[in-house]
């Protein structure tokens, strides 16, 4: 089996661009997931969240950590959300390897995201570190 | 107007975190990873059995934020946390926060939140730090 790209990739790679736009089943099934009583009325937007999430899916899977044998850990997120998305809104993310480096056998990677709307202006940015162990060395 | 001061707990809540969500949470997020969704496979990882996304956890501290600050989470909204510990299915967790700062930017006023969700035994499965614009 080949390398995943998290064992072979240099700071700087960059993902994507992936579209990240949310239909509306999707939209419902989160809605599902996470819901309750007390829950905000979002109308016809998203929870920003729901957008690193989809991006987030997209880089696990370019990253190769579906990758029968490897443990992933999602060790730590952060995101910053400059306005609401609508429901099938188009928007796409792009991410950039901000940090690889292996410890004591563990792979620790952090990549950075910028989300930007159909204009191009940026509405979002996010940066996921992640630890993989249980590659071949 | 959202009123909030240095001290102020943010109103949380509970939540059972069933499998049911954690399978609509793979529909929502597209994250089919088996160590969420396929007990047998999870059964041979670290966990031993399934275990919930943990962005799914976050999805809930970030509804505590929507609540409490409705017209400014999503639009300046900023937060950063750790993962510390997996959530399993059947599980209730329990958000919380509280401002801890509220600071002048140029752009306003701006709240800094402690922020987290809660195993059952007290330990935080995510823990972090959330600034929020004030109106």
């Amino acid at each position: 089996m080949a390398d995943p790209l998290i064992s072979t990739a240099v700071v700087g790679h960059e993902f994507g661009p992936y579209d990240v736009t949310i239909p509306t089943e999707r939209a419902n099934a989160y809605a599902a997931a996470v819901g309750g009583d007390e829950s905000p009325d979002y109308g016809d937007s998203l929870a920003p969240i729901m957008v690193v999430a989809a991006a987030l899916t997209e880089l696990i899977e370019d990253l190769g950590l579906f990758s029968g044998g490897l443990q992933t850990v999602h060790a730590g997120q952060e995101v910053s959300w400059a306005r609401q998305v609508k429901i099938g809104e188009k928007v796409d993310a792009v991410g950039k390897l901000a940090a690889n480096s292996v410890r004591r056998g563990n792979h620790f990677a952090t990549v950075s995201v910028s989300y930007k709307d159909s204009t191009g202006e940026e509405i979002g940015t996010s940066s996921t570190t992640i630890i993989v162990s249980g590659e071949a060395s | 107007m959202t009123s909030k001061s240095v001290g102020d707990a943010l109103a949380g809540f509970e939540r059972q975190i069933t499998q049911d969500r954690v399978d609509a949470y793979a529909e929502a997020s597209g994250d089919h990873n088996p160590i969420h969704l396929d007990e047998s496979y999870a059964s041979t990882t670290q966990f031993g059995t399934r275990i919930a996304h943990g962005m799914l956890s976050l999805a809930l501290v970030t509804e505590m934020l929507a609540t409490n600050f409705p017209n400014t989470w999503h639009a300046g909204g900023k937060l950063k946390v750790r993962f510390s510990a997996p959530v399993f299915p059947g599980e209730t967790v329990v958000t919380y926060g509280e401002v801890t700062a509220i600071n002048e930017s140029e752009d306003g006023l701006i709240a800094t939140c402690t922020i987290g969700c809660k195993k059952p035994d007290g330990t935080d499965a995510v823990a972090g730090r959330a600034t929020v614009p004030l109106e």
